[in-house]
Formats: C-alpha cells, structure tokens, sequence
C-alpha cells in the first residue's frame, strides 16, 4: 500500500513540474519595496536567454496574448493576476511586448521582484 | 569496571519505514511548495495603435536607454528622477494628465526599467508604454 502510494505521489509531482516554471533559470530584479504576488491565474517567464514561457512551457511572443485570453476567459476583474519573472538583464526588446500582450489580454500584471536586502537567487 | 549496556526493549517495527518515507516527502514538498513570490503590481493601460502620430502631447515622455534616462528630452540622473517627475506632474490632477509615456531603446535592460517606472509611479505618474511599431515596405 506504501509503495503505490509513493509511486502515485512520484507521479503527481512529476506531472505538476511540467506545468510549473520553477526548472526556468531566471534571476529577478531588485526592488525596494514588493508586497506579496498571492494567487495567479497564469505566470510568464523570460528566462536568462531571453526566451518566453508561458505556465512553465515556451511560447512564440506573437502568441502570448491570445493564449492568455484563452487562459483567463471571463476571469472576474481582480483575480485575473499574471505573474511576469524576467531576469533582471533581459532587454526592453523582449520584455516590452510581454507586458504589452499582459495588458491586452485584460490581465492584472505583477512583476516578480526580490526585496534588495536579499542576496540574488 | 566494566559497564553493561541495557537492551531496548522495543525495536522499530521495519514495517513502518516506508510510511515514514512517505510522510517525510509530503513534508518536504509542502515545505518547498509555499515559498511566497513578492513583487510589484502595475497597471498599464491597453495600449491603443493609431496610424498617425497624434498633435502635440502634453503627457510627460521618459526616453529609457542602457546609458541614460531623458524627461521631456534632457538628461535627467536616475536617482533624481522622482524629484523631477514630482515637480512636472504637481498640480496635475486627472488622470490623463498624469500619463507618462516610457518609450524604452530595445538594448534598455529589465532592472533599469523597473528603477525607473517605480520612480515615476511613486511620483504619481501612471506608466503608458510606446512600442516601436515595425513598419515593412514592400520595393519591387
């Protein structure tokens, strides 16, 4: 019984690592103050190599907002969150239209960002 | 002297070593699950493409590069940039004055950007992005 148990709770991890974006490498930018995220409906990454993910899986750019409009359908106002993480060296050139896509999917955008008293991820 | 060792006088049931496996990974995971994300809400209005470049804006524009931040065209150092945009946007009550356009260099990278929009949201500014459009012209 403890085995197939142990073999379900492998599984379910594994299953949820590939929804998740926590394998993306990405160091966030500093800031003075942040408060915390809370729940989001959806989370966009874009990783140390200037790539884009969407819920942890990449995405062409042009692509971002009409999935996103598909992920947060008719979301209520205020729990349409998306999480943005972009390494803090990534240029204005990819991260511009992530924000932009965000905005047009209706999505309440926060950025992801590390209180500057903590030393780097 | 010699010392004799008592006997425990229950042993650990072997039986139970793959429970306590499992518990021991539920635990972890929750532990490394609830790792909270902190970061910084911001609301950028939907932007609208117009085809013709609009009249003259009163809306205060901050020009974002890898080497320097321009308000309205002059040089304007990082750290002085809530100052300067406090003074442009007092007495500026609604909030369609109080837009401010961030037209950003492509090479601007993301920590600068977000020193520079937080500045100006804490100086009562509400952030307007202007992309550069691509434009492709066909020449046979």
């Amino acid at each position: 019984m403890g085995d197939i148990a142990f073999l379900l709770l492998i599984f379910f991890v594994i299953l949820a690592r590939a929804v998740d974006d926590s394998h993306l490498q990405w160091e966030p930018a500093n800031a003075e103050e942040v408060e915390q995220a809370g729940a989001s409906r959806a989370s966009v990454v874009i990783d140390g190599d200037s790539r884009l993910h969407l819920n942890g899986k990449e995405i062409p750019s042009d692509q971002l907002s009409s999935a996103l409009e598909a992920l947060l359908g008719s979301t209520p106002p205020g729990k349409r969150t998306v999480l943005l993480k972009v390494d803090h060296e990534v240029t204005a050139k990819f991260f511009e239209p992530a924000i932009e896509a965000i905005s047009m999917a209706g999505g309440d955008l926060v950025h992801i960002l590390e209180y500057e008293g903590e030393a780097p991820r | 002297m010699k010392m004799k060792r008592r006997k425990l006088l229950v042993e650990p049931p072997t039986m139970a070593a793959p429970d306590i496996a499992f518990i021991l990974i539920v635990f972890f995971l929750v532990c490394a699950s609830v790792q909270p994300e902190t970061g910084r809400k911001q609301d950028i209005p939907r932007s609208e493409k117009s085809e013709e470049p609009s009249e003259q804006s009163k809306n205060v524009e901050v020009s974002l590069s890898a080497q320097s931040i321009l308000v309205d065209g002059a040089i304007v150092p990082s750290e002085q940039l809530e100052k300067k945009m406090r003074q442009l946007l007092a007495g500026k009550e609604s909030e369609s004055d109080r837009v401010v356009i961030v037209k950003s260099s492509d090479e601007t990278p993301y920590q600068l950007w977000i020193d520079a929009t937080t500045r100006i949201e804490k100086a009562g500014g509400i952030i307007t992005l202007q992309l550069e459009q691509e434009q492709r012209v066909m020449v046979n």
